[in-house]
């Protein structure tokens, strides 16, 4: 059977490495460094990729719809705005009138975007007041403008010569938005007499959600004619993401070199300890170990060597990425425990092992066919 | 049957110029079960390659070959191995035991690979052969005739049917030595063949008949050739000779004298490694080998 061979083959092979502790330990030693390069790196990659799509990721949750000029669509009619909700579907459409206007507080004014807006809530919310259902009266202000004017909840507000009063503060928008909410202020529908919408916002959960919404768009309302633009940023966070995937292939590719580096120490340490070890392999053979047996020792001692790098190189990996968190406040816990940093670690253990197996099988594959009269004569 | 036996086998090996070296030329050679034959002859007379052939080492580069009456002269690779380890025993000068493995693991290492644990088994080959108290110690702890006989053990664990041995007592004092060629006496009172390449003349007094190998050509290589050429009789010879070794009291100061009978059983061929042994042993080998082929 053979589970019995192989756990005599181990058993041997680890003695046999007992044998020369310094040879092993520094083998072993080349492999945790080369272990300990990929992993780190590779980890970090994706502790950078990860942390930039935490911080950038919502540029490209959001898809604004303006009318196409070029093509004489001065606004977006209520016939445009169901189109567009037919097409995209689950996320939320909200359309804005959009106008500058001087806004004017109590003791301050300056002009600002100037939106009208039904249902604020679908894209907005609040950091102080509510927002409502249905937006009908009084002014939404943006954290931008509330703290340039130094207007809060129920205080009189002037917008384009008008008097109104704030209903609610957005809370301040963590994300890049091109509706720039912060320094707007939104009002009811009512208060603008144009017959069109300037724009539609669509507010979806995910990058991939605004941009199956956006080519929705593109499909459907510009069938037969490019009657809107559409303006998305998923495009320019899939570059970001290419850009740091190929940053992490290349983190891992700088940590790969050193792995590779362990490598050839390995087939050195089993070429020395085969030719060493030449007359006892011959031994083995000629009273009747088989060529296969022989191969497995030798193969379970690079195998050890590599196990053991991977695993010594893959502990100083989480001790290290565990210092960092720890040290650097910028690094995120989350991040630094997130699931794919162990899909690094695991590959890194793998290659570890694997190295020890590619580069032990020469030496192994020699001996074990070495002539044992050949073997014996020396 | 015998127990290993060689029909004019040739061993050249490609030369450095022209010519190919001839290291075993036309050698007709049988050993009985239970016959302790030595093997003389000056260095780089080919008595290494002469073991490492019977040892499924090294295959011949003509004649035959057979392992107990089978046919074994080209084998495999896989199945040379196999035939060594279920056949074949060896003892080398240099013991030749694993340093990272205790005694009794030496001597199972032929099985090591098995699913069958044999360490009973060694640790009963060692209690015989005296080292019931050094199971777990490792080579390095051992003596050289305690290491000598650990190589014995290991050689006997797969109960085989030759026992080769190359110059067994070469690096032994003559005390330890003469301790080791008795207990090859014992072993072959179990049955087994042993044959022993050796420049030690204690060797030539232990053993049952002594051949001399010269520049490749054997003399003296055909135990039962004087008994005729019938195969029965080549066995009832083979048996006669097994007894008479097998009875005789396995007294460590066996001189010389007391050999010299049993050999003349044999046609005389064995005696002194000399000029007398001249060229009796051969003549009869070629259509006797045809006939006994199995």
């Amino acid at each position: 059977m053979t589970l019995v061979a192989w756990r005599q083959s181990v058993a041997m092979a680890a003695r046999n490495l007992r044998r020369n502790r310094v040879r092993t330990v520094l083998a072993v030693l080349g492999v945790a460094i080369g272990v300990f390069a990929v992993a780190t790196l590779g980890v970090f990659g994706n502790v950078l990729a990860l942390g930039a799509d935490d911080a950038i990721g919502d540029i490209g949750t959001q898809v604004v719809i303006s009318p196409n000029a070029d093509a004489g669509v001065e606004s977006l009619s209520a016939a445009d705005v169901a189109a567009i909700r037919r097409a995209v579907g689950e996320p939320a459409v909200v359309p804005l009138y959009a106008d500058g206007a001087i806004v004017a507080g109590p003791t301050d004014q300056q002009f600002a975007t100037v939106y009208g807006v039904e249902r604020p809530g679908a894209a907005f919310s609040a950091a102080d007041g509510s927002l409502p259902e249905r937006h009908r009266d009084g002014a939404i202000v943006g954290a931008g403008i509330a703290e340039d004017l130094d207007v809060g909840v129920g205080d009189r507000l002037e917008v384009a010569g008008a008097q109104t009063r704030v209903v609610a503060v957005l809370a301040e928008s963590r994300t890049f938005s091109p509706v720039a909410p912060d320094d707007a202020v939104f009002l009811p529908e009512s208060a603008f007499a144009a017959d069109g919408y300037t724009q539609v916002l669509i507010v979806s959960g995910s990058g991939t959600e605004a941009r199956a919404a956006a080519d929705a768009v593109r499909e459907s309302v510009n069938a037969r004619e490019d009657r809107v633009d559409v303006f998305e940023l998923a495009a320019v966070v899939d570059e970001i993401n290419e850009f740091f995937d190929l940053l992490g292939t290349f983190l891992l590719g700088l940590g790969g070199i050193s792995l590779v580096v362990a490598g050839v120490s390995i087939l050195n340490v089993m070429l020395m300890s085969t030719v060493e070890r030449r007359q006892e392999i011959g031994v083995m053979r000629a009273v009747g170990v088989t060529r296969r047996d022989v191969l497995r020792v030798l193969l379970a001692e690079a195998g050890l060597i590599g196990a053991l790098g991977a695993i010594i190189g893959t502990a100083a990996t989480v001790a290290v990425v565990a210092g960092l968190v720890v040290s650097t406040p910028a690094v995120d816990t989350a991040i630094a425990l997130d699931p794919t940093n162990g899909y690094y670690l695991l590959l890194a253990l793998g290659f570890g092992v694997g190295v020890g197996l590619v580069s032990g099988a020469y030496p192994a594959w020699k001996a074990a066919n070495e002539r044992p009269v050949e073997a014996l004569r020396s | 049957m015998y127990s290993v036996e060689l029909r004019g086998v040739r061993k050249r090996y490609p030369g450095g110029g022209s010519d190919p070296v001839v290291a075993l030329d036309d050698v007709d050679f049988a050993v009985e079960p239970g016959e302790f034959v030595a093997v003389v002859g000056p260095s780089g007379s080919g008595k290494s390659t002469l073991l490492n052939v019977l040892g499924l080492l090294d295959d011949p580069t003509g004649g035959r070959r057979l392992l107990s009456g089978t046919d074994v002269t080209s084998l495999s690779v896989a199945e040379r191995t196999a035939a060594r380890k279920d056949s074949i025993g060896f003892v080398f000068q240099d013991f030749h035991l694993l340093p990272t493995l205790t005694a009794v693991e030496n001597v199972t290492l032929p099985t090591a690979f098995d699913p069958d644990d044999a360490s009973d088994r060694a640790a009963s080959l060692l209690e015989r052969f005296g080292l019931g108290d050094r199971l777990d110690h490792e080579p390095a702890e051992l003596s050289g005739g305690q290491k000598q006989r650990v190589a014995i053990a290991r050689s006997l664990i797969n109960e085989p049917a030759v026992l080769l041995a190359d110059e067994p007592t070469g690096n032994l004092d003559t005390e330890t030595g003469e301790a080791i060629l008795a207990e090859f006496e014992r072993v072959k009172r179990e049955g087994v063949a042993v044959v022993a390449v050796t420049h030690d003349p204690l060797v030539e007094r232990f053993a049952d008949r002594v051949v001399e190998l010269t520049d490749g050509v054997l003399v003296g290589g055909e135990a039962a050739s004087a008994s005729g050429d019938a195969t029965d009789d080549a066995g009832t010879a083979g048996r006669s000779l097994h007894t008479a070794g097998g009875d005789e009291p396995p007294e460590r100061e066996r001189s010389p004298g007391d050999g010299e009978p049993l050999r003349d059983l044999f046609g005389g061929s064995g005696g002194d490694p000399g000029p007398a042994a001249g060229g009796s042993g051969r003549g009869t080998d070629g259509p006797e080998g045809g006939g006994e082929g199995r």
